[in-house]
């Protein structure tokens, strides 16, 4: 298994330069400079911001100078306009260098956001993490919980009015779109709600930290949370129960005697525990993505919320950070789910 | 094992105790009922943005830097609160002394030079703070005041603001170049240097100094009141560095205790400052404000908030649901739910909101909504006949009031020119003798036709660069559709804002929907748009260019305000009609509404410093 | 070409979906939506004489917001709308010309070419009577809740004013204005008007109708060329094994590794304000969108289909084929992937579905559908008036799009059900 563990890391690694340079090279195909400048600007103003952003160095240590557009770094050999250029004076490497220390700002060297010119994007980060998973993961355990529950019951009265009700609903859940959910949860699940009962029992918006907090600003994104995404997963737990319930060996408890509730919990759900957890394990990484469309309407300062706001402020030293943090998650939870998968179901062998 | 009953009461136990919990948190977080064992006065107040980008004066640009920032920091002079004048000449009818003791007296010296003499209060001083000996905060000197201004001056802070005292105080630009070349050299922000002689700055005392100033430039005046001129402490700015932008020391009258009550993106907290020192509640009004009892706290000690809480929007819908749950004392009211509250017939609060006792607030906005042409573009740009002949077919195509009442509810002013009401040199009723403002479809034809595209033939798509947003989208097919009448296709680029600017900074955008808010209340201001020198990246986005224009331009800058400059002022708005490198224009009037029990409330969008006039009633 | 279908047809699977009742129902409802697109596609090709155009879709029909079904509108917002009329009128009377502009859906002042020295005093006098009556109404504090001395006509000699009598001249006498409608104008009006309009006046359920056409156009575009892309590059993947195995397998890794809505943010944003934000060309402004879902999507077919070709490779006819000696690319395109058609099938109706949610969703927040309406931006421009209290914006996107969806969804599992039935989930 270790030999396994080390080549896909190793596999990984040029995977990950190459998000990361793509995810640059994106970005910096339009000039933000001019998103910084306020109303009265110069063209010194303009020269100036550029060379505090950090952009006026080359991306790469290989790069064509423009004339009107000179880098403020000198380089090392040049050949008509293409020079070489020191590594860790390009924008690309400097990057990783700090990906490799991981290190996103601190006191005394900070590595400042550009939409909130006096915080390091290291701390804008770390705040982010707690309120992204003060949703996801409630949303995750109910969500599995509520789908395995219900998929029992619809398995175990599989035919059943209770079943086909069930799966009308879940249905339902899946068809209307988690936009139309947010609109109307904000209106009545909040502003009518409140109304009726007189305090405020689900804020709109908003986000205050603390437990205590947790039922007024985080309950009702996970409400929605839960509603949209059960369907699939309550859908696939009942395929997978009403499969288990056809083989031999459950009518051989029944015919013997055992008692329906018996056969349920201590026989059907063990065996059909296998993909459940699997499929559970799949849906770990998004985790840490959370919801962007539920964080960002509900205001809530989750990593969502942060990057979508980077993202459209053109906060590039935000956007690289996070993306370059949030795809080496993902791809260390996609090699554990393969691991722990592989340890769960004995039958499989990695490969 | 377990029986089926058995297994049922765990179930109905488990949920119980699951329940149980949940009710106990909603319990704990659920708020308290406003003013319940409250002394302290407290208010939370929206600010309908993402919040300030910084808030150190140097570096601030928006309007939201500046609602935040003027709370804890103060100008020279400020605005007055009540007795707002229907007219604007100078700047004397507009403010009044803040860190001044008497307002500034003025003497034109013989060389064409101007001299202001001030003299500061003597009570004037700033936050209590860790950088300063002993933790609390000294007086304000005249030593201050150069030092702030200086920092505009500074490559560190890239010059955000210099352009307020470009070309105004002597000896001061060359003082900026000498030192940009020190930092070049030295390689490094520190080594800008303080302390340099600039000729203009001339102490007489710690609270008396002069300064001279180049020409009688008119903008002075005005700029004494905005908050980038606000005064900073020396030992703040060397003890936190780039943080100050997070940690304002200011002579306000609120403080911002702890860093870490500024979550941005969320809120604000501020606190009053318990040392700030005597000032008073204004005790002059007119009768009209007299009976909306907006003297009722004549005299009284400012401020009167304890403590206030800021709240950034940014999604609209939001803060006006926040509004209607009585979490905010004031909101602004988006275009969207005018009619919730308002009878868009008459204008008036309808009698839902009335009777509730809401107050209700309309603020004629310093605006210059327009739609821009690049002069220097190919197809529209260009001073010859043919070409001004398109763009003025184009003006007549848009019906401006139907735009207004389609999208704000016809609470919007339509006028002639790019100066807004009040100031001078608006045109009276908003009428300009030459007009070229629609829609009149016939006369649009024609020109068109004189233009060398009948009914629209052989003209290309034009490209037209909106934002993204609000009901931008409608309000961009809506243009499309004006223009269809008269066969001219328009091809709508919807951007974000920043890259809306940069097509306008690179000069890309053929035509553009874009506004100005006027800085100060001179027609300078928006008369600037249109100055050769302003072109892009400036804020001459049409990058218009006519020597008369730039030749009267700088006449008035220096002229007293009077009947000779508003004389002058209407020929470059003639001149700039006739040109017709924009369609325009529109003012927006802002409504805003109140809960019944914030007192003191008229709100103002040409300052933002009057929270600290604002009161709460006692719990209901 | 001929074999592949008959094969198809061939199948036991077809029967038995065919006999599922229900998912033969849910496939006629797509049929109808795809007619229902079609028919709107066809303003491309045929502007004005047939479908929708981009143009028509965004015309108000009426000049305020009204609530669908007939609901009569609230007394403030009819007088408005009066108003509005009237002054559009006026002025087009007073510049003696664009009288022939002023339409509402149906409803034409006059037809072109028909402007008259009558026409226009009969206009007039019109316009006099409203503005007259108009002057009568303005009085009054709120319409919607008339009070004052004006209904009791306390005032000496002033007869008390009937609001609702006054209201309904006020309206037939602008009716009036306009060209008597056809009975076959008469019902267009009125299915244009059935679901209300939004505060510009538009035609809710003409914009339901026409945002069809953008729901199909992604999803059809880009659940093919996912399907086709990943059943290709999966199915060569499992044939032909070693690298380019390998090179399929840390393609999709390394395209999962990133988030979706992530990398869409950032290809939406690099593309923007380019090229592609051209209205002109409906069908290549969504390019970027389909970029980005293509890249994600594709992902899935590929995992399924390169699953069933490792089993099939294995199978006797392959094995045989292989003996006598045809070529591999030949087995491939023959044997192979026919056998998967039916994967295909479902993967591009659950991809459908995946695709019609993701646009809703970007184009809620105003990434997506930059231009014209979609069951996303309608979403999202009825959040304001969902605070108003009016849904019929909401409720017409939501229950179009509701219909369709759950239709694909029926229609997936029945096919899954029909043939794949050792499938789980």
């Amino acid at each position: 298994m270790w030999s396994y563990l080390a080549r896909r890391l190793l596999y990984s690694i040029p995977v990950y330069l190459g998000i990361i340079l793509i995810m640059m090279g994106a970005l910096r195909i339009r000039d933000p400079v001019s998103a910084y400048l306020g109303k009265n600007a110069t063209a010194e103003t303009a020269a100036l911001k550029k060379a505090s952003m950090g952009l006026d160095r080359p991306f790469l240590p290989i790069a064509v100078e423009s004339k009107d557009d000179p880098f403020g770094v000198e380089p090392l050999a040049q050949v008509g306009r293409v020079g070489l250029y020191a590594p860790m004076k390009t924008q690309y490497f400097e990057f990783l260098s700090r990906i490799v220390r991981l290190d996103f700002g601190s006191a005394e060297k900070p590595y400042r956001s550009w939409q909130f010119e006096s915080e390091d994007v290291g701390a804008k980060l770390a705040d982010a993490v707690w309120p992204t998973l003060k949703i996801t993961i409630p949303t995750l355990v109910l969500t599995a919980g509520i789908a395995i529950l219900v998929g029992l019951l619809s398995a175990a009265m599989r035919g059943s009015a209770i079943d086909r009700t069930l799966m009308v609903l879940v249905v339902l859940g899946m068809s209307i779109s988690v936009v139309v959910f947010i609109v109307l949860g904000q209106v009545f699940g909040s502003s009518w709600l409140n109304g009726k009962l007189g305090f405020e029992l689900f804020a709109s918006n908003g986000y205050e930290p603390g437990i205590g907090n947790w039922v007024r600003y985080c309950a009702l994104p996970v409400i929605i949370g839960v509603v949209v995404g059960m369907g699939y997963d309550a859908r696939f737990y009942r395929a997978v129960m009403v499969e288990e319930t056809g083989r031999d060996y459950i009518t051989t408890a029944i015919a013997k005697g055992a008692p329906r509730s018996k056969v349920i919990f201590a026989h059907m759900l063990k065996n059909a525990m296998i993909p459940v957890i699997t499929r559970v394990m799949i849906t770990i990484p998004f985790l840490i993505t959370g919801s962007i469309v539920m964080e960002y309407q509900f205001r809530i300062p989750g990593m969502g919320k942060l990057l979508i706001d980077a993202i459209i402020n053109k906060d590039f030293p935000l956007i690289q950070t996070f993306t370059a943090v949030l795809a080496g998650l993902f791809i260390l939870t996609n090699i554990l789910t393969d691991v722990l998968y592989a340890l769960v179901d004995p039958r499989v062998r990695l490969a | 094992m377990m029986k089926r009953a058995h297994l049922a009461h765990r179930v109905v136990a488990v949920v119980a105790v699951v329940m149980g919990w949940v009710a106990g948190l909603a319990a704990a977080g659920a708020e308290q009922p406003r003013g319940e064992g409250v002394a302290e006065k407290f208010a939370r107040l929206p600010i309908r943005a993402d919040g300030p980008k910084s808030l150190d004066p140097a570096k601030g640009s928006t309007v939201y830097d500046n609602q935040v920032i003027c709370q804890f920091y103060e100008t020279l002079l400020q605005n007055k609160y009540l007795v707002r004048p229907a007219s604007i000449t100078g700047y004397e009818d507009v403010s009044e002394p803040l860190l001044l003791a008497e307002m500034p007296k003025v003497t034109d010296s013989p060389n064409g030079r101007q001299v202001w003499r001030f003299k500061l209060r003597d009570d004037a001083v700033f936050h209590d703070d860790a950088c300063f000996p002993g933790g609390k905060g000294r007086k304000v000197v005249s030593e201050d005041v150069f030092y702030s201004w200086r920092r505009l001056a500074d490559p560190a802070y890239e010059y955000e603001n210099y352009w307020l005292l470009q070309d105004t105080i002597v000896g001061l630009d060359e003082y900026k170049e000498a030192q940009a070349a020190l930092v070049k050299a030295g390689g490094g922000g520190k080594a800008f240097d303080y302390a340099a002689p600039v000729e203009g700055f001339t102490k007489i005392s710690d609270s008396e100094f002069e300064v001279v100033l180049t020409k009688p430039v008119v903008r002075f005046g005005w700029v004494l009141s905005m908050f980038q001129t606000s005064i900073v402490a020396r030992e703040a700015v060397e003890k936190y560095g780039d943080t100050l932008g997070k940690h304002p020391v200011g002579t306000g009258p609120f403080v911002l205790k702890d860093e870490a009550d500024w979550k941005p993106g969320q809120n604000l907290v501020m606190h009053r400052n318990p040392k700030y020192r005597e000032a008073f509640y204004p005790s002059e009004a007119t009768p009209k404000e007299k009976e909306q009892g907006l003297l009722g706290a004549a005299g009284k000690r400012l401020p009167f908030l304890d403590r206030v809480e800021l709240v950034f929007y940014t999604p609209d819908p939001v803060m006006w649901q926040d509004f209607q749950d009585r979490k905010i004392a004031y909101t602004q009211v988006p275009a969207e739910y005018f009619e919730q509250a308002f009878v868009k017939r008459t204008q008036k609060l309808n009698k839902e909101y009335s009777d509730k006792g809401v107050q209700a607030e309309a603020v004629p906005l310093l605006d210059f909504i327009f739609r821009g042409f690049n002069m220097e573009d190919p197809l529209l740009g260009g001073y010859d006949e043919k070409r001004t002949k398109l763009r003025q077919a184009l003006c007549l195509a848009v019906d401006l009031e139907e735009q207004n009442d389609t999208f704000y509810n016809g609470i919007n002013t339509v006028y002639d020119g790019p100066i807004p009401p009040p100031l001078d040199g608006y045109p009276k009723g908003g009428k300009a003798p030459v007009s070229f403002r629609g829609q009149n479809l016939r006369k649009a034809r024609q020109l068109l036709a004189e233009a060398g595209y009948p009914e629209g033939k052989g003209l290309p798509e034009i490209d037209y660069y909106t934002s993204k947003g609000g009901n931008q989208a409608e309000q961009t097919q809506f243009e499309i559709r004006q223009f269809e009448q008269i066969g001219v296709k328009l091809n709508p680029k919807m951007v974000d804002f920043s890259e809306l600017i940069e097509a306008i900074n690179d000069k890309k955008a053929q035509m553009f929907g874009f506004a100005w808010g006027t800085d100060y209340p001179d027609p300078e201001n928006n008369l600037a748009l249109f100055y050769s020198k302003n072109k892009a990246p400036g804020a001459n986005h049409y990058n218009y260019d006519r020597p008369e224009f730039d030749a009267m331009y700088e006449q008035i800058i220096v002229m007293k305000p009077g009947a000779e400059r508003t004389k002058i002022i209407e020929k470059m708005r003639d001149m700039v009609i006739a040109d017709a490198p924009f369609i325009g224009s529109m003012a927006r009037t802002r409504f805003y509404l109140a809960q019944p029990w914030l007192k003191n409330f008229k709100p103002s969008e040409d300052f933002y410093n009057w929270f600290k006039y604002l009161d709460v009633a006692e719990a209901k | 070409m001929r074999g592949i279908v008959r094969r198809f047809q061939a199948r036991r699977g077809v029967g038995k979906f065919l006999r599922n009742r229900l998912a033969v129902g849910a496939l006629g409802i797509i049929v109808l939506y795809v007619l229902g697109g079609a028919w709107v596609a066809l303003g491309d090709v045929l502007p004005g004489r047939a479908g929708v155009t981009y143009a028509e879709v965004e015309q108000p029909v009426w000049p305020a917001a009204v609530p669908g079904l007939g609901i009569p509108a609230t007394n403030e917002r009819r007088v408005e709308a009066m108003r509005i009329i009237t002054r559009e009128v006026k002025r087009a009377v007073n510049n003696g010309e664009g009288l022939s502009d002023i339409r509402y859906g149906q409803l034409r002042l006059l037809p072109r070419a028909a402007e008259s020295e009558p026409e226009v005093e009969r206009l007039s006098g019109l316009v006099e009577e409203a503005e007259e009556l108009y002057d009568q109404l303005a009085e009054f504090e709120d319409l919607n809740n008339p009070t004052g001395p004006k209904t009791e006509g306390s005032a000496p000699g002033e007869a008390a004013i009937d609001v609702p009598a006054t209201i309904a001249e006020l309206e037939r006498a602008v009716h009036q204005m306009f060209a008597p409608l056809s009975a076959w104008q008469s019902v267009k009006q009125s299915m244009l008007l059935s679901l209300g309009t939004d505060r510009q006046g538009r035609s809710t359920a003409l914009r339901a109708v026409f945002s069809i056409k953008v729901a199909l156009q992604v999803g059809i575009v880009v659940s093919i060329i996912s399907v086709l892309v990943g059943t290709l590059l999966g199915a060569a993947a499992a044939y032909f094994g070693g690298w380019v195995d390998h090179a399929v397998v840390w393609l999709y890794s390394t395209l999962s590794s990133m988030p979706e809505l992530i990398l869409l943010a950032v290809l939406v944003y690099a593309f923007s304000g380019s090229v592609f934000d051209r209205v002109a060309n409906p069908w290549l402004a969504l390019v970027p969108v389909y970029a980005a879902m293509c890249m994600e999507f594709w992902i899935g077919p590929c995992r399924v289909i390169r699953g069933e070709t490792m089993k099939l490779k294995e199978l006797e006819y392959v094995q045989a084929a292989t003996a006598i000696g045809f070529g591999r690319f030949y087995i491939l395109l023959r044997h192979v992937i026919p056998n998967t058609v039916h994967l295909m099938f479902i993967n591009f109706s659950l991809l459908f579905i995946a695709a019609i949610k993701f646009e809703v969703v970007l184009s809620f927040l105003g990434l997506g559908v930059k231009v014209g309406p979609s069951w996303g931006r309608m979403i999202q421009e009825s959040t304001q008036e969902v605070i108003n209290g009016n849904f019929w914006q909401i409720g017409a996107a939501t229950a179009f799009m509701f219909v369709l969806v759950l239709a694909f969804n029926i229609v997936s599992d029945a096919l899954q059900d029909a043939f794949d039935p050792k499938h789980v989930g």
